[in-house]
């Protein structure tokens, strides 16, 4: 895509001026490896170079952005200090949460996934459906299979609208049931929970 | 009284195992080692009261109570030597996983808080702003205007009617024979074609088996998928 005679880029300046402005207009936040190839970084030490030098300026108390790593890319998101400035501003409601039943069946989907309403309902106990479509119409799960079942219900799985919802990069970076019992400083066994 | 972590956001128990696990929590209990026996009676109390229970959920709220019975009955009588999985073990199990799942459940919720103090791109939408009616805003011109737009729609809607035809067997039979005695025989797949509907197709079809089936006509197919080219069977003629 770049030309390789003549680089794009000269400074690191130059450089991290092209990042920004890249984060800046882009709506869903960008794969680095799409930027680095870009830029025409030779490796990742130069481009976490790049991004270092963004984050120490943003960090300074007159930016009002932050760079945020989530689902597996970069994007320019507001600082947390600034969300009830910008709720006055924008005379915004109150955000939207999810509801306790969505979010025990996102709980189940995030850590059993592949995983069928019927298993969802019989580990609330609690008919599942309504939540279920409450969080594919959100596009936070969606439907990626059948099992191989009499029936063959659908199996549903997170998204990548899932890890931006919560903040995640990937699904790894949700704590393991160890560590969530050690979390909650309970004694009990971990093992069940596959 | 132990004041309930999980019950800050709602006054309802989402579903049986939420109120199990706020009973054992209030007796303090040890979830591994609770009796189910010990607080059935509690359980079926705040059934009874429908105290802080969603009434969407009754039904999920019953079947639990069932196994709850069944269980202390089961207690109270002479224990059979052995058995797979008791249920009390099995609801045990349920419980012990329905605790890990509230536990992310609590783990989601505070990164949703988190991530809701930041803001993106084309965050500000509409239906978040909150906005009152400006009623100066729309003249009685505009009010008229988009009313008369709105009646022209709907005189421009079309309606379609569909109708179903009814075909016949007899009246196909007639029609087949006459276009192969002017023809002198009948490429049936042309003849298809110029047939209105699906359903007509498979009565002609029908028909076709029926008349070479009764030896009226001779139906030829050179390969699979071809034409089916039908002559009159003389033969058929000579013996009426």
């Amino acid at each position: 895509m770049t030309d390789k005679k003549e680089p794009l880029f000269h400074t690191l300046e130059e450089k991290i001026a092209c990042v920004e402005s890249i984060l800046f207009v882009s709506k869903d936040p960008i794969e680095p490896e799409r930027i680095m190839d870009f830029l025409g970084c030779r490796n990742i030490k130069e481009f976490e170079e790049i991004i270092g030098e963004m984050e120490k300026n943003y960090r300074s108390g007159d930016r009002g952005i932050c760079l945020k790593r989530a689902g597996g890319g970069l994007q320019l998101t507001t600082k947390p200090d600034n969300n009830a400035l910008l709720k006055k501003f924008f005379t915004v409601k109150v955000s939207s949460k999810l509801s306790i039943p969505s979010l025990e069946t996102l709980a189940i989907v995030a850590y059993r996934q592949p995983v069928t309403i019927a298993e969802i309902s019989h580990l609330r106990s609690v008919n599942s459906v309504g939540p279920v479509k409450n969080l594919l119409q959100k596009k936070i799960i969606k439907i990626s299979g059948r099992k191989k079942v009499p029936g063959y219900p659908c199996l549903y799985s997170t998204t990548r609208e899932f890890l931006l919802y919560f903040g995640l990069n990937d699904l790894t970076e949700l704590p393991s049931l160890e560590e969530l019992t050690e979390m909650f400083e309970d004694k009990e066994q971990p093992s069940l929970f596959k | 009284m132990e004041t309930d972590i999980y019950r800050i956001q709602t006054d309802y128990f989402e579903g049986p195992l939420d109120l199990l696990l706020h009973l054992i929590r209030k007796n303090k209990m040890d979830i591994m080692e609770v009796k189910i026996a010990d607080i059935t009676s509690e359980y079926l109390e705040y059934l009874k009261e429908k105290k802080g229970i969603n009434p969407s959920r009754e039904g999920d709220f019953l079947m639990t109570a069932s196994t709850l019975i069944y269980i202390k009955s089961r207690s109270l009588l002479p224990k059979p030597d052995s058995m797979d999985e008791t249920p009390e073990e099995k609801l045990m199990q349920t419980l012990i996983e329905y605790d890990k799942i509230q536990k992310i459940s609590h783990l989601l919720r505070n990164l949703e808080g988190a991530e809701l103090m930041l803001w993106r791109r084309e965050e500000v939408l509409e239906d978040m702003i909150e906005k009152e009616f400006n009623i100066e805003d729309v003249s009685s011109f505009q009010l008229a205007e988009v009313f008369f737009s709105m009646v022209r729609k709907k005189e421009q809607e079309e309606f379609l009617l569909i109708e179903s035809k009814e075909y016949s067997i007899e009246r196909k039979r007639n029609e087949i024979l006459g276009a192969i005695n002017a023809e002198g025989y009948l490429n049936f797949s042309e003849y298809i074609e110029g047939l209105d509907s699906l359903q007509e197709i498979l009565v002609s079809f029908f028909t076709l088996l029926e008349m070479i089936k009764q030896g009226m006509v001779i139906g030829i197919q050179k390969k699979l998928f071809d034409t089916i080219n039908v002559w009159r069977n003389d033969a058929h003629r000579i013996h009426q």
